[in-house]
């Protein structure tokens, strides 16, 4: 643990150039949104494609209120996020009033309204062409920007983990995984689903939120095409899943391996679209093999139902041979 | 007044090839509750088989079909008995729908590594001239694709009511137990769903070739669209699913030429978000959405 929170801040002394630096700043950027992302997902088992809306949002939010009111980058990092999550938590009330299919089906609809809404309203967002936003450091270099913005991401992972290791020890957490495992014994008990889920989405929206705001200023040319994709939402659910959904670490272990690798492809076959193929054989390989990740195949805890499904007096039957 | 008349006429013939691809996602979902992403870059597939098929052998676009349909038919069975059969059945609505986004996923990179990204399009004699009834303009090309459309789906409806076949594929559908408890293969059966629903999307990509000049990102435009039909009409309802996409054709076809495409795009969300929130279960049926 201490060595790799040591390796993780001494990587951009390590390496050798500035390129490397910027992967890394798009690796802990994907460790973020997956790892927010599996504040609802992991949690509660709704599985949502449609986070990459938040983070264009969170991208656009920011950088038009530079842009455009010519705020300080925090300060419109900061009124964004609010607005955003709020914006979330009144998406997440009619969002999560429906399960399985059809909740997946709202969040593709959500960051396909979004898309349009953002390429429509030229006036405002510039359409297609997307938005720049002016250097937030001018005095730095843009090697220097990109070893900022690598801890600046940092510090945000660090706040999405501790967020997501207080809530799997809280009486709100357990309420979260009463949902996942069964919805309609976890209201008979007396959670509070419809409030607990509201509360799991706006959190889980919140900090993909402050990574996109962060993104408009680190990266500074939006491309709405390309924030407000569904395959941007899916690389969330995939580094999820293949690190490990029910786990702390699981999300920033699929980011450590898919971030990475994306990036190689890129530079291996250039533009080409075969890296769309890999993605997606991945993601069949992982649901159909290994939809519990790779932690808990590491740890060899016995995988399967978490509802036993004998009862504790053959069980104990067993135990007295 | 001549505006809306031409609108109505859009977004009928339009509403035709929507209501095709909306069944073939009923199917789906109606066999086995999965609600398949990949329906649209199958769709897409179509479109590019037909492409290449006209471009080396001089084929017409819809003497493709014949082609196509079987190669889709039997590629629905394999993805169903090979890939969606072995997911959990208790988590099988959220995991299909990652395991069909990665079967997207995978044909959309395949298309755009063989085919490039830049546009494609078939042309025919017959597809740029229009047919002009009293101000109205309708372009061959779409009344032909409503033909096909419609023929298809009048087949499939007849193939569902009235034959052996499809009284067993209604009974899994409305009670998979008690399916099988008379006698009904119900696994083959699914596979023949999937099969059916593949086909759907072969025929499709053939009339999609000869109306609209593709590329391969563009099925995440239908992703959407299709999404909102199959909801509006009631998840797992064919006929639910036609008439919605016709509803919903028409009324992006009004929006379309009173306003502008943003928002006639819009208006298969407005639909969507207005249905979960009034009546989850859809409009015209579905009386399978309850059972989440």
């Amino acid at each position: 643990m201490a060595a790799g929170v040591a390796a993780a801040l001494a990587y951009p002394w390590l390496v050798p150039n500035y390129y490397l630096v910027y992967a890394g700043v798009l690796t802990v950027m994907y460790a973020v949104t997956a790892t927010s992302w599996n504040i609802l997902g992991g949690f509660t088992g709704y599985v949502s494609l449609g986070h990459s809306a938040f983070f264009g949002l969170g991208a656009y939010g920011t950088g038009l209120l530079v842009t455009r009111a010519g705020w300080p980058w925090p300060l419109a990092l900061a009124v964004s996020a609010v607005l955003v999550t709020l914006g979330a938590a009144i998406v997440g009330v009619a969002a999560v009033r429906v399960r399985g299919a059809s909740f997946v089906i709202v969040s593709i609809a959500l960051v396909s309204v979004m898309n349009l809404l953002v390429q429509g309203w030229r006036s405002l967002t510039g359409g297609s062409s997307g938005v720049q936003v002016p250097a937030p450091f001018p005095e730095l270099s843009r090697g220097q920007t990109h070893m900022v913005f690598f801890y600046l991401y940092l510090a945000l992972l660090a706040l999405a983990l501790l967020t997501w290791w207080f809530i799997g020890r809280s009486r709100f957490g357990n309420g979260l995984r009463a949902i996942r495992e069964d919805e309609d014994k976890a209201e008979m008990l007396g959670v509070p689903t419809a409030a607990y889920k509201v509360a799991a989405f706006a959190l889980s929206a919140l900090f993909v939120t402050l990574a996109g705001g962060l993104y408009a200023v680190w990266f500074r040319s939006l491309d709405p095409i390309f924030l407000f994709s569904i395959v941007l939402g899916a690389y969330m659910v995939l580094m999820s899943l293949l690190g490990g959904g029910r786990h702390l670490l699981g999300p920033l272990l699929g980011a450590l391996i898919i971030a990475p690798a994306g990036e190689y492809f890129l530079i291996a076959l250039g533009e080409s679209q075969i890296h769309l193929t890999a993605t997606g054989v991945l993601l069949v390989l992982v649901v159909l093999f290994m939809p519990e990740g790779i932690i808990p195949k590491l740890v060899r805890r016995p995988a399967g139902a978490s509802i036993r499904e004998e009862t504790a007096e053959q069980r104990l039957l067993e135990v007295r041979g | 007044m001549t505006l809306l008349l031409q609108g109505l006429a859009l977004g009928v013939l339009t509403g035709g090839l929507y209501a095709l691809l909306a069944s073939g996602l009923s199917l789906y979902f109606g066999v086995m509750r999965v609600v398949m992403v990949a329906h649209p870059a199958f769709l897409f597939l179509g479109a590019y088989l037909t492409y290449t098929l006209h471009t080396a052998f001089g084929l017409d676009p819809l003497l493709t079909i014949p082609f196509t349909v079987p190669v889709f038919f039997v590629l629905g069975v394999a993805v169903q008995r090979l890939l969606i059969a072995r997911l959990p059945s208790d988590q099988i609505q959220m995991m299909s729908v990652l395991l069909t986004f990665g079967l997207a996923l995978t044909v959309e990179g395949l298309l755009g590594t063989i085919y490039t990204g830049s546009f494609k399009s078939v042309t025919v004699g017959y597809d740029t001239k229009s047919l002009h009834i009293g101000g109205v303009s309708l372009p061959y090309d779409k009344i032909i694709a409503f033909g096909i459309a419609a023929l298809t789906l009048i087949v499939l409806f007849t193939v569902l009511v009235k034959s052996r076949f499809g009284r067993s594929l209604r009974a899994t559908v409305q009670h998979r137990e008690a399916a099988r408890l008379v006698g009904i293969k119900t696994e083959r059966v699914t596979g023949y769903g999937f099969g059916i629903g593949l086909a759907t999307a072969a025929v499709g990509g053939g009339v999609l070739a000869l109306i609209t000049p593709f590329f391969p990102a563009s099925h995440w435009a239908w992703i959407g669209k299709l999404m909102a039909i199959i909801v509006v009409g009631g998840l797992g309802s064919v006929a639910g699913a036609a008439l919605a996409a016709v509803l919903l054709g028409v009324v992006e076809g009004l929006v379309l030429v009173t306003y502008d495409a943003t928002w006639a795009t819009l208006m298969f969300y407005v639909f969507l978000f207005l249905t979960l929130l009034l009546r989850p279960q859809g409009f015209f049926g579905g009386r399978l959405a309850h059972r989440f």
